[in-house]
């Protein structure tokens, strides 16, 4: 099995970190993992965009239309980098909107993709701190279990890459966005 | 410890490097090359091995300590990024003469795109030209290994050799195991990766060739194909000559320059950067090669899954408004308000600027010229004498950081000078090398390895040669900031000789790791907005932007660290003048 995903965000939010906890977490499973990042010139608040493949791949590159899962830290960057959702592929945004643009939903259902608007910043600021929005994000992706993505695996790179006072505080808001998918999913199904 | 790490490819060149068993390690940083040496250091200190570690002035110097290293006997490595080995070209081009006693390895990392240099360069043409052999490096843990066998061919062949890197390489991240070692000479991984037919050969080194087997994944194109991989560009070996002979047709893929192609050509019918197969610049991204690819599938009649984008999904993201987010300096930077400054005294000034985080001041208005390390003052003293020559006068406002001053300055400022040239320089002295993650300068009196060391202030070096106007500030006090660069061109217009310099002194934020001032107030810009823009152009803050549909200011509280500099340039608040600074110092904790 394969799996390309692309993390965008901006500088100084945590992209990085969570591209690393998804490359650490593939690894520990037993998977051959590459990511490739692009960071541009600012040292904070420039657009910044991870690229993650896991399996049998020989580089790190992802190409438009071929990813299976966009993780976007902040909104704007997920529009920028939309090019990159493949047909059927699942987006998980930090966002307080309700939902997305007319023309961006259309398309994407064209696309038979999903996306989900999360209030990471707000998760993480609840549970103690919004610099652990990366956390939440992680969390909420979790409950898709892709591949080696299980909320264990992920929790275990997460306390391998987190500083040890920070650990319990990032545990806790990766739990809150995974309980937040859930609960959705939950409605969901009830709905129906 | 984990036996299997996951590192970027520039950690893994420093594991390989002091696997192999460096004695000596030196360099200036330079995106894309500057982790190297700190992983070095870090590699030392576990495997607790014996080896010389320095941060060198410039790449000139990192290549001659290290070139005296392998002179005397030991197992040296400097590195840089491309536009450093110009830097180094001298000891380079007299060097690669010289029979080492020991072994010498120049890591080169290269910026196709590019995407943080002045321009795109191919080290691995520098060395194919002047006959230094090369190796170019395709993932991070085929770098460790290559980084070993480059190390091991300099000391038995007895000749400096270039490891060339890219920044997709040197950035990219993956597991490398880290038990047992690497063995102390590794085979080269080169040769046939795909056997599938002789209609069209594929030659390719480096990135470009990884990212090739995966478009060829992608497409199902390995009907009538092969593909070999080089691994050392030059000399190149017989193999290679032998596998275009038996090809009908050959594509060269790789970055930057037409270097494969050009040693090939002969051999058979070439496409590639130089036949405009492949485009003649920028990087090989996956699109741009997918596309080449599908391109010369389709002209060969060779079967392959055609890929054609969906322009559906751009044409709604262009119905969304977003920012665009150029590069910028971070909120607080003092640069920001040195170049804020530099603008409100002299309006109409020529702005040579130079190579660090603060190039970003073109978008102050206040950097017309990019052009290399120290070029500021260079270009100041050439356009003096041209202004001077037509009998105007434009004031000349240069600017440049502390690393770079000491990087380059010197020879230009003591010639400017000895002769006397009518500009005013700005030296952003932020105490660090910010841009390429906070290296020490000769200045901080730091050494790589975090020992003291002595330390040479900027001052001294300027009053040492002779400059009549030397001022020391702190930009975050803009009025005294602006009052005093007009000083300094009235002294220019008094004394009729220049240059004049003046010392703009505060820490990078982040490398002083204050943070966010928690003490002080949020200094709020949207209460009084009148929507005149001029926080946008003038001071262009990342932690504010222009709400076009509001028709106001809008700011972002968690990039914002509480400078309060913003309320300067407001003329609501501070009639954009400048209010007095009074930034509150955070009390040490």
């Amino acid at each position: 099995m394969k799996w390309e995903i692309v993390c965008t965000g901006i500088g100084g939010r945590g992209v990085l970190l969570a591209s690393a906890v998804l490359i650490e977490a593939a690894t520990a499973s037993g998977y051959h993992a590459m990511a490739s990042d692009e960071l541009g010139m600012s040292q904070r608040g420039g657009s910044v965009v991870s690229m993650v493949k896991v399996g049998e791949f020989d580089s790190p590159f992802v190409g438009r239309e071929r990813a299976d899962v966009i993780l976007s830290f902040e909104e704007s960057e997920f529009y920028r980098n939309l090019v990159f959702l493949k047909p059927g592929g699942l987006a998980i945004v930090n966002s307080r909107k309700p939902a997305l643009p007319a023309a961006i939903k259309a398309v994407l259902d064209a696309r038979k993709a999903v996306c989900h608007l999360v209030d990471t910043d707000g998760i993480a600021a609840r549970g103690g701190s919004m610099q652990a929005s990366n956390m939440a994000m992680l969390g909420f992706f979790s409950h898709f279990a892709l591949g080696p993505y299980t909320f264990e695996n992920i929790v275990g790179a997460v306390s391998r890459k987190v500083a040890a006072k920070l650990l319990d505080m990032n545990r806790a808001v990766c739990g809150a966005g995974r309980d937040e998918a859930q609960q959705r999913s939950m409605k969901t199904e009830a709905a129906l | 410890m984990s036996t299997i790490e996951v590192m970027i490819g520039n950690q893994a060149i420093a594991l390989g490097l002091v696997e192999a068993g460096i004695d000596l390690a030196a360099a200036y940083p330079g995106t894309p090359s500057s982790e190297i040496l700190p992983a070095v250091i870090d590699f030392k200190r576990r495997k607790q091995s014996h080896i010389h570690i320095e941060w060198s002035v410039n790449e000139r110097v990192a290549m001659e300590v290290a070139f005296g290293a392998a002179l005397a006997g030991k197992k040296a490595v400097c590195m840089m990024k491309q536009v450093g080995l110009n830097v180094a070209f001298p000891p380079l081009i007299r060097g690669r003469m010289k029979a080492l006693k020991g072994a010498l390895v120049i890591v080169s990392c290269d910026d196709p795109g590019p995407q943080s240099s002045q321009t795109e360069q191919d080290s691995r043409l520098i060395g194919t030209l002047f006959n230094v052999p090369v190796f170019d490096v395709s993932s991070p843990a085929d770098a460790r290994l290559l980084a070993a066998h480059a190390l091991a061919y300099s000391a038995e062949m007895h000749l400096p050799v270039i490891l060339r890197s890219t920044h997709r390489v040197s950035h990219a991240r993956e597991a490398i195991s880290l038990d047992p070692p690497a063995p102390a000479s590794p085979a080269l991984d080169e040769g046939l990766k795909v056997s599938k037919g002789t209609r069209l050969g594929i030659v390719a080194s480096g990135m470009s060739c990884n990212v090739a087997l995966d478009v060829m994944a992608e497409l199902g194109l390995d009907d009538g194909m092969s593909l070999y991989k080089v691994a050392q560009v030059f000399p190149l070996s017989p193999e290679v000559f032998a596998f275009v002979r038996g090809m009908e047709q050959v594509l060269v893929l790789e970055e930057t320059d037409e270097v494969l192609e050009a040693l090939l050509s002969g051999e058979g019918r070439i496409f590639g950067r130089g036949s405009g197969a492949v485009p003649r610049q920028g990087e090989l991204t996956y699109d741009v090669m997918r596309a080449i690819m599908q391109e010369v599938a389709r002209g060969l009649g060779l079967g392959a899954r055609l890929f054609s984008p969906d322009r559906t999904i751009e044409d709604a993201v262009s119905t969304v408004s977003f920012p665009r987010r150029p590069p910028k300096l971070c909120a607080g930077c003092p640069h920001r308000a040195s170049f804020y400054s530099m603008k409100q005294a002299f309006p109409k000034a020529v702005f040579p600027g130079d190579i660090g985080c603060y190039t970003l001041g073109t978008s102050q208005g206040a950097v017309d010229t990019c052009v290399d390390m120290g070029g500021s003052i260079g270009l100041a003293a050439g356009f003096a004498d041209a202004f001077g020559q037509d009998g105007s006068s434009p004031p000349i406002l240069a600017s440049l950081g502390d690393s770079t001053f000491f990087h380059a300055a010197l020879p230009l400022l003591y010639d400017a000078a000895h002769k006397g040239k009518e500009f005013i320089l700005v030296i952003m002295d932020n105490g660090t090398t910010a841009m390429t993650g906070m290296q020490p300068t000769p200045q901080s009196g730091a050494r790589a390895e975090g020992k003291s060391e002595y330390a040479i202030p900027i001052e001294q070096v300027v009053k040492g040669l002779g400059i009549g106007f030397v001022r020391t500030l702190d930009p975050y006090d803009i009025p005294g900031m602006i009052r005093s660069v007009r000083e300094a061109g009235a002294d220019l217009r008094e004394r009729g000789r220049g240059p004049a310099v003046i010392v703009a002194r505060h820490p990078c934020l982040l490398f002083a790791k204050t943070g966010k001032n928690a003490d002080a107030p949020f200094p709020d810009l949207t209460a009084t907005c009148d929507g005149c823009k001029k926080c946008v152009k003038f001071f262009g803050c990342p932690a504010f932007f222009f709400d076009e549909s509001e028709g106001h200011v809008k700011q972002d509280k968690a990039l914002c660290v509480n400078c309060a500099l913003c309320q300067f340039v407001c003329p609501q608040k501070g009639k954009g003048k400048g209010r007095p600074a009074k930034p509150k110092q955070r009390r040490p904790q």
